[in-house]
């Protein structure tokens, strides 16, 4: 399988598909209000006629492409191209100021591919692990499990937990519509054929993400936004000496594991694992005063971090079919176009597609590093590239995902549906992304659910470990969770009277 | 402004929401129960109810912690007359437009074909993307790029990667 996954991975076109993904990714992560997750909507149709590795490595590389491509407006103009990039503007920028610039790309560069090597290794080790394990899941274990990732809502909501909430339960109703599970019957179709299959997880994300982004620039029209880019960026080999390198290691250690464990977790992602590794690294610096104020630490810490993250996310989504940002959900979207279903039996059932994603994300990570390290100049100058001709175009590539998943156009009603509904929670400050775990766990909850209240009687609940540990964990998650919410609830509301 | 801001914020989605999860309540008992053999004790009902009844406690949250706010902002008599909602209206009017023209384009693409409502819907999106004072130097460059987006998006898709483009009134020879 490993054979075949390499050879799939090793033809021409695939590798052109990498490459091609990878440039276009880092384009979309460069150009702030472009993201990963839209780079792979707009591509998603792309891949409908290819073959599985074909078109799952072409999104990984543009998942890869579009995380890296971020770090390009934090350092040149102090605006995260992407999410994952927040923490880079910290010292990048700074950096950048000091007519450090091409030093500063480099090391960005440098250490996102070393992040996403290391993601890669232990998406690689972890993943099988964890495939072997889940597969002593049964009904009692996965019905645990889909309530522990949904807790984590509670715990990535901030100080605003029922809004929080209500995203999360929004996503579950909205997973209620078409055949229930178990046994088939219509449930809120209204007579319609077409939501007899339900709603699919990729035209939800069209909405939720595409759609919502486009309406938002289209609210700043009126708004002069005017930001002078960098254009004499001068790079001589990564800006570093080997023995800086070398003294970085540590630092990008420690922000690769943050990264890894926080992208393993469900529906943190990249934004959260740069901002806590730029934090842990800069606390147990010894010298913290400096960052800040345009330091190699804080861009390798930030930079290693959200890299690192991508293969934290992929565990989780290979082995049991749980995303763990916006970006993993759609490939998620895309793994099920392609007919490979993620979780425990993914290695027994599409192993050479599974090891054709670990090499392609290998390539892609080295195209990458080849791509940034000796085309910077081409992609500061797709910062200038005008979003009003842009956007236009990624939504109608986003009408074409949302007819091309089943080649039918009234998905493109639900995707019109779904961006309002975005659009109106974002004004509403409720946030969209525990609406996508609701959406994915709420089916395997409830068909779980159901399948242990007929199980209960003739196996009760205490002859299952994992279960037990699983929903002990979940009360934990939730106590202590909703504590640290209300307190910082109430330390916002100080600070506000204050 | 903030504190205004801030129950509205709670109050308007709270009671909006709530009206959606009592519709979607009203909607279960029409649900058909499997009864047969291999039914489950707990049936097609369970989880919707759970479901909706998790976002109506929700929602009432939501409105009783507005409904604080207010009482709180109205104590401190720092209540702040905002905008009317039509020049708030007004002031979004590129995003209700743009809702529009999407609307439309998904609408009338089926019968119209995915060439034309695309050209259409692209020159008019890059309109309102773009600031009206720069509209005279922009009406040119987005008819051009409307009309090659539609042509070259069709022929790549529907030509190439087969998806089923709705092909519409004349046909394109498809």
């Amino acid at each position: 399988m490993i054979f075949e996954g390499l050879m799939a991975i090793c033809q021409p076109l695939t590798v052109l598909w990498i490459a091609l993904g990878v440039a276009v990714g880092i384009i979309f992560g460069a150009i702030p209000g472009l993201t990963a997750t839209m780079a792979i909507v707009m591509f998603l149709p792309v891949t409908y006629s290819m073959a599985a590795s074909e078109g799952i490595a072409m999104l990984m590389a543009l998942y890869i492409g579009g995380i890296s491509g971020g770090l390009i407006s934090a350092i040149l103009l102090n605006i995260p191209g992407t999410p994952s990039s927040v923490a880079t503007c910290f010292d990048g920028k700074p950096m950048a100021n000091k007519g450090q610039a091409g030093r500063a790309l480099g090391t960005g560069v440098v250490f996102s591919f070393l992040g996403t090597l290391i993601g890669i290794a232990i998406l690689v080790v972890l993943a099988p692990a964890l495939c072997a394990f889940a597969l002593k899941f049964q009904a009692y274990e996965y019905c645990a499990l889909a309530l522990f990732s949904l807790s984590m809502v509670v715990a990535l909501t901030g100080s605003d937990m029922p809004k929080g909430l209500i995203s999360a339960v929004l996503g579950a109703l909205l997973a209620t519509v078409g055949l229930a599970p178990i046994d088939s019957r219509a449930r809120f179709t209204f007579g319609i054929f077409q939501l007899n299959n339900g709603f699919a997880l990729v035209v939800l994300l069209i909405g939720l993400f595409a759609i919502s982004e486009v309406m938002s620039f289209a609210e700043s029209v009126r708004k002069k936004q005017e930001y002078t880019v960098e254009q004499n960026v001068k790079m001589k080999g990564a800006g570093f000496s080997f023995v800086e390198f070398l003294a970085q290691i540590p630092n990008a250690i420690v922000s690769a594991l943050i990264g890894v464990g926080i992208g393993i977790l469900p529906g943190i992602g990249g934004g959260v694992s740069c901002m806590i590794s730029y934090t842990v690294s800069k606390n147990t610096s010894r010298h913290r005063e400096l960052y800040g104020t345009g330091i190699m630490d804080g861009v390798v810490a930030s930079e290693t971090a959200n890299n690192a993250t991508i293969g934290g996310a992929m565990i989780p989504l290979l082995s049991l079919g749980i995303p763990g940002d916006a970006a993993t959900a759609m490939l998620l979207g895309g793994l099920m176009i392609h007919n490979v279903a993620p979780g425990p039996l993914i290695y027994e059932k599409n192993g050479a597609v599974v090891y054709a994603i670990f090499f392609s994300m290998l390539l892609a990570a080295v195209f990458m590093l080849l791509f940034m390290l000796w085309g910077m100049r081409f992609f500061v100058s797709v910062l200038k590239v005008p979003k009003n001709y842009l956007l236009p175009i990624v939504m109608v590539l986003c009408g074409i995902g949302a007819i091309g998943n089943a080649n039918q156009v009234f998905d493109t009603y639900a995707m019109v549906g779904f961006g309002l509904m975005a659009y109106l929670m974002i004004k509403a400050r409720i946030p969209t992304v525990p609406m996508i775990l609701g959406f994915i766990l709420g089916p395997t909850f409830e068909e779980n659910l159901r399948r242990v209240s007929q199980l209960s009687s003739s196996d009760p609940f205490w002859n299952h470990p994992i279960f037990c540990v699983l929903i002990l964990a979940t009360v934990l998650v939730v106590i202590f969770s909703a504590r640290a919410n209300l307190r910082d609830a109430k330390r916002e509301e100080e600070l506000k009277n204050n | 402004m903030k504190n205004r801001d801030n129950y509205k914020m709670d109050i308007i989605p709270g009671v909006i929401l709530a009206l959606f999860s009592l519709f979607y309540m009203c909607q279960i008992p029409g649900i058909k129960i499997f009864k047969g053999l291999g039914s489950t004790p707990l049936n097609n009902h369970f989880v919707p109810w759970l479901w909706s009844g998790g976002l109506l406690f929700l929602s009432v949250w939501l409105i009783v912690r507005g409904i604080l706010k207010y009482r709180r902002v109205k104590a401190d008599g720092v209540e702040n007359q905002g905008a009317s909602l039509l020049s708030a209206l007004a002031d979004k009017r590129e995003v209700i437009l743009s809702f529009i023209a999407l609307t439309l384009y998904v609408a009338f693409m089926n019968s119209v074909g995915f060439v034309i409502t695309t050209t259409v819907y692209v020159f008019v999106q890059i309109l309102l993307l773009t600031p009206t004072e720069r509209w005279s130097r922009n009406i040119v460059p987005a008819a051009i790029t409307a009309l090659i987006a539609g042509c070259l998006l069709f022929y790549i898709f529907r030509s190439t990667l087969n998806v089923l483009l709705p092909v519409g009134l004349f046909g394109f020879g498809l």
